[in-house]
């Protein structure tokens, strides 16, 4: 052990510093965007920004804690991840579940409030890294191997889908282990074929949706290819989204500026934060968003290429999975590019569990980042 | 921990393959901001404004209406609208107590309007300013008070018909406020003001103003003083003679101005919704009100009588059928066909000539004259003559003439025609028709308007109307001249001779229909200077009692009128 302390030279700065940028931006936009709203309705302006910083606090101390815990400690917890991710998802249904919004996603523990879905996300990663560098590569080519490795995290996507109607939360799930499958595995011509298949339903999807097979079912995606007839409805949102951008222009109306937070976008806070930013900061603040993002996602590649080995590489792995597949699809639905499906803005949006969580997430990635030496040993 | 194996030259292919296609989602997503942000910008930029901007209008002053002299015929006073904003009230039950308290409104009227959930809700208009300025006062949050114009005339019933008035948007409903209505109207404004989702509107972002601009002042060619005194004479006339109404126009035969137009009883301009007598059940409320509005001398037509002879003399003379000097004999009646037709004279005029069978009003002359014209070319002066047409006359619902067809003219209607019986012109239509016989034969448009001022740029539009030269030679305009002259200097119309003026005139008498009612219609259209008329105007007595006669009830009015004008008008003229 006392050899191995010595070869630790590296921890990554650039990331840490990335994520602290997002994390202060994030509650900046929190403020903006909901307490006009936050001051008519429980008349105090920081009433979200409280909940949010409380949320961000505890998650840079788990951070810091991940950090410094050995990655590997957690890897024999990797089926406990699984099945307390699925109790607390049957919980929803529970007494201690509570519904808003029709969509019963959360469960109260006390004051507190936990977002299972939330949850699955890092157990699903933590899973799938341990699985996969179990199996190895030859068994990960074998039908048995494939099976094994992604049929509890479709359980869990299924379950997540299912118990808490949450749709966009089943699909990261699904993408999560889909790209940890997809990095573990040699092979590029299942994926590619995937790849064709989900291009294929999702073309005839919005096919049959278009031409009202599917009836009301289609109806958000009716909405998508044209938000301006169902102004009133399901396009509602998207509509007013895409008001709040296109008023933004180049350089955006200034920070706090924003009219569209001003009740025209419910809950602005939450999933189409993305579109304030646009209407506040204009085209310039909204790609230096997505620039640091992608330093990210880039240095969790570098991590995770660097790793000391294969699980910590995963683990890495799946976690710039999930920020990658959250923060498209969120600025994808924000700019309707896809049809509108709750998603949020990793470290940005409005959301107690997310935001620990993520946290917990880059603890993890900080922590394989630590195992990291200059002197690359010899394959 | 053997199982920690290395990871592999493949897998961190594969993480860059992932980083890549992820970078390339990452391009297209910019690429769709760049098209949203950049080139779509100025759209959403607009439609979110829309949706951002709630509008109120700013009315617009309307234009004043002006006398030849420049006295102010209408104007504009401040008033206020109340309305209510249903998300910005606080404390409802105040509120309502305000409203209902300052307003006079029944409360229950009152909570309707509070409580109903649009952006803002209009809850009375017209509110006077010093109401208005209480209400404020209040302070209470949700009630708006936008101040506004209501229609205000100085003289109330003055011209009444002719000026007439606006609704509760301020537009012209009757009259000359209705036929300028695009000079006089201007251009509303609008305060644009940012608001919430709920509608609550935003302070700190201001407000965006387009201001109104004032609608163009109209003159007109009415002199407040002639009205005002031919307004009294009619009263007057009214009152005496218990008639049913009077109408005076009084005109420039030369250019067709205006200078009065009355048809007693008038209304009060500026509560046009009052009944003159209330005594009436709320159906027949809107009958009564368009009686009440009703301008007579262009609304409404009537049988002209005598008067009438103008025009047959006239066609007669410019025909050739009859000249001044012809002689003819009246035995107080005249055989047509089979009807044996009276002369007013019942024992008849005797012998006389053209000039003295006008100066006597003799109908069996007249009769004789029309028939020796012959239907179809009495028909075609009527038409050359303009009588079919409108005068186009600027106010609205001029009536037309009501004439037999040319093919049921029979030798007894032609008669009846001669003297003016048996068909309706508009009191207007013959004044202007007489203008032209007595003016040199020039065919003018009646009109007030005489231009409209800008108010902003002060541009004039100067009004611009059909004259039509030579419809009648002047040699047969100036035989009529003299022939009418000798009416009142020693005919029927002596009554209607001014001292120091020269004057012409015809008086008319005319039973109104069913014959023997006892109901007569008496009128006097008088002219001066006789031989180069300056001013024209006809006065018609409705259903007087006791005397009847055009001559002594009709005609004393238009003396008494050119009496007091004559002198002004020349001062005028001087000055």
């Amino acid at each position: 052990m006392k050899n191995r302390k010595k070869k630790v030279l590296f921890f990554d700065y650039s990331l840490l510093f990335v994520v602290l940028v997002l994390i202060i931006f994030g509650l900046v936009m929190i403020y903006s965007t909901s307490s006009y709203e936050a001051n008519l309705e429980y008349k105090d302006a920081a009433y979200y920004l409280k909940k949010q910083l409380f949320a961000t606090v505890l998650g840079i101390v788990v951070m810091v804690l991940l950090a410094r815990i050995d990655y590997r400690f957690w890897e024999k917890f990797a089926i406990w991840g699984i099945i307390i991710s699925a109790i607390l998802i049957v919980l929803v249904k529970s007494p201690l579940g509570r519904t808003v919004n029709g969509a019963s996603r959360w469960i109260y523990i006390g004051s507190l409030s936990i977002q299972p879905a939330e949850v699955a996300k890092i157990a699903v990663i933590l899973f799938m890294a341990s699985i996969l560098s179990r199996i190895g590569k030859k068994g990960i080519q074998k039908f048995k191997g494939i099976v094994t490795v992604l049929i509890l995290p479709i359980i869990i996507a299924g379950m997540v889908y299912a118990l808490t109607q949450n749709l966009s939360s089943a699909i990261i799930i699904a993408g999560i282990a889909i790209v940890m499958w997809f990095v573990a595995s040699p092979d590029y011509k299942k994926f590619v074929i995937l790849l064709t298949l989900v291009v294929i339903v999702a073309a005839v999807g919005i096919y049959l949706a278009h031409s009202d097979i599917l009836g009301f079912r289609g109806e958000r995606i009716k909405a998508w290819l044209d938000p301006e007839a169902y102004a009133s409805g399901t396009g509602f949102q998207t509509l007013q989204a895409l008001y709040a951008i296109g008023s933004g222009g180049l350089f955006g109306k200034g920070i706090g500026q924003s009219l569209q937070k001003l009740g025209f976008i419910p809950e602005a806070q939450n999933d189409m934060i993305f579109s304030i930013i646009c209407e506040e900061l204009g085209l310039a603040g909204a790609i230096a968003v997505l620039v640091l993002f992608i330093i990210l996602i880039w240095r969790c590649m570098v991590i995770a290429n660097n790793a000391q080995d294969l699980f910590g590489a995963l683990l890495v792995t799946g976690v710039m999975a999930h920020f990658a597949i959250q923060v498209i699809l969120n600025v994808a639905v924000v700019t309707n590019t896809i049809p509108n499906t709750g998603i949020t803005l990793p470290f940005i949006s409005y959301g107690g569990t997310s935001m620990l969580f993520l946290l917990a997430e880059i603890g993890l990635v900080l922590s394989v980042g630590r195992g990291i030496s200059f002197e690359e040993p010899n394959e | 921990m053997e199982h920690f194996i290395r990871n592999q030259i493949s897998n961190r292919k594969k993480a860059f393959v992932f980083f890549v296609a992820s970078l390339l989602l990452f391009a297209i997503l910019m690429g769709r901001l760049f098209y949203l942000c950049v080139i779509c910008s100025g759209y959403y930029t607009k439609e979110a404004q829309e949706l951002h901007e709630r509008e109120r209008a700013i009315k617009a002053a309307r234009g004043i209406i002006y006398d030849c002299n420049g006295v102010v015929l209408a104007t504009n006073q401040a008033v206020c609208t109340i309305s209510v904003i249903h998300s910005q009230v606080e404390d409802k039950e105040a509120v309502i107590a305000c409203l209902t308290k300052e307003l006079s409104l029944s409360e229950e009227y009152v909570t309707r309007r509070v409580e109903k959930y649009t952006s803002i809700e209009k809850v009375k208009s017209n509110v006077p300013k010093e109401i208005g300025d209480r209400i404020r006062k209040y302070n209470l949050k949700g009630i708006k008070v936008d101040e506004d114009y209501k229609r205000y005339y100085p003289y109330d019933e003055l011209a009444s018909k002719v000026i007439g008035f606006t609704g509760g948007d301020n537009q012209g409903i009757i009259g000359l406020e209705v036929e300028y209505e695009s000079y006089l109207k201007g251009t509303d404004g609008t305060i644009l003001a940012m608001t919430d989702a709920r509608g609550v509107e935003l302070r700190l972002e201001g407000e965006r103003r387009i201001e109104p601009i004032a609608g163009d002042d109209l003159y007109i060619s009415i002199d407040r003083n002639i009205q005002q005194y031919a307004t009294q004479l009619a009263l007057q006339a009214m009152e005496t003679k218990e008639a049913d109404g009077v109408s005076i126009i009084v005109m420039n035969p030369v250019n067709g101005e205006i200078l009065a137009m009355v048809d007693v009883p008038e209304f009060n301009l500026n509560e046009p919704f009052t009944l003159t007598d209330s005594q009436i059940s709320s159906e027949i409320i809107q009958d009564e009100l368009n009686k009440m509005w009703r301008n007579g001398c262009i609304n409404d037509t009537y049988e002209p009588g005598s008067t009438f002879k103008i025009i047959t003399a006239a066609a007669a003379l410019e025909e050739g059928v009859v000249t001044v000097n012809d002689s003819f004999y009246c035995p107080g009646y005249v055989v047509v066909e089979d009807r044996r037709i009276r002369c007013h004279k019942t024992t008849g005029h005797g012998s006389e000539d053209f000039v003295t069978a006008t100066m006597n009003s003799c109908n069996p002359v007249f009769i004789t004259v029309g028939l020796r014209l012959g239907a179809k070319v009495f028909y075609n002066y009527f038409e050359k003559f303009g009588l079919f047409e409108k005068t186009g006359i600027d106010l609205p619902g001029e009536a037309g003439t009501i004439m037999h067809k040319l093919e049921n003219i029979g030798m007894v209607e032609l008669a009846t025609v001669a003297f003016g019986q048996s068909f309706q012109v508009t009191p207007i239509q013959l004044l202007s028709t007489a203008a032209m016989i007595v003016n040199g034969g020039t065919r003018i448009t009646p009109h007030l308007g005489v231009k409209a001022v800008d108010s902003i740029t002060g541009e004039v539009t100067t009004f611009q109307y059909q004259t039509t030269e030579n419809v009648l030679s002047r040699e047969t305009s100036e035989t009529m001249q003299y022939i009418l002259e000798k009416v009142v200097s020693e005919g029927t119309g002596k009554n209607g001779a001014v001292e120091g003026y020269s004057i012409g005139g015809k008086t008319a008498t005319s039973q109104t229909l069913p014959r023997g009612s006892g109901r007569y219609i008496a009128s006097y259209i008088g002219f001066t200077p006789a031989d180069n008329p300056e001013l024209i105007a006809i006065a018609i007595v409705e259903n007087p009692k006791g005397v009847y006669y055009g001559g002594q009830v009709a005609a004393p009015i238009i003396r008494q009128l050119f009496e007091n004008i004559l002198p002004y008008l020349d001062r005028k003229d001087y000055n």
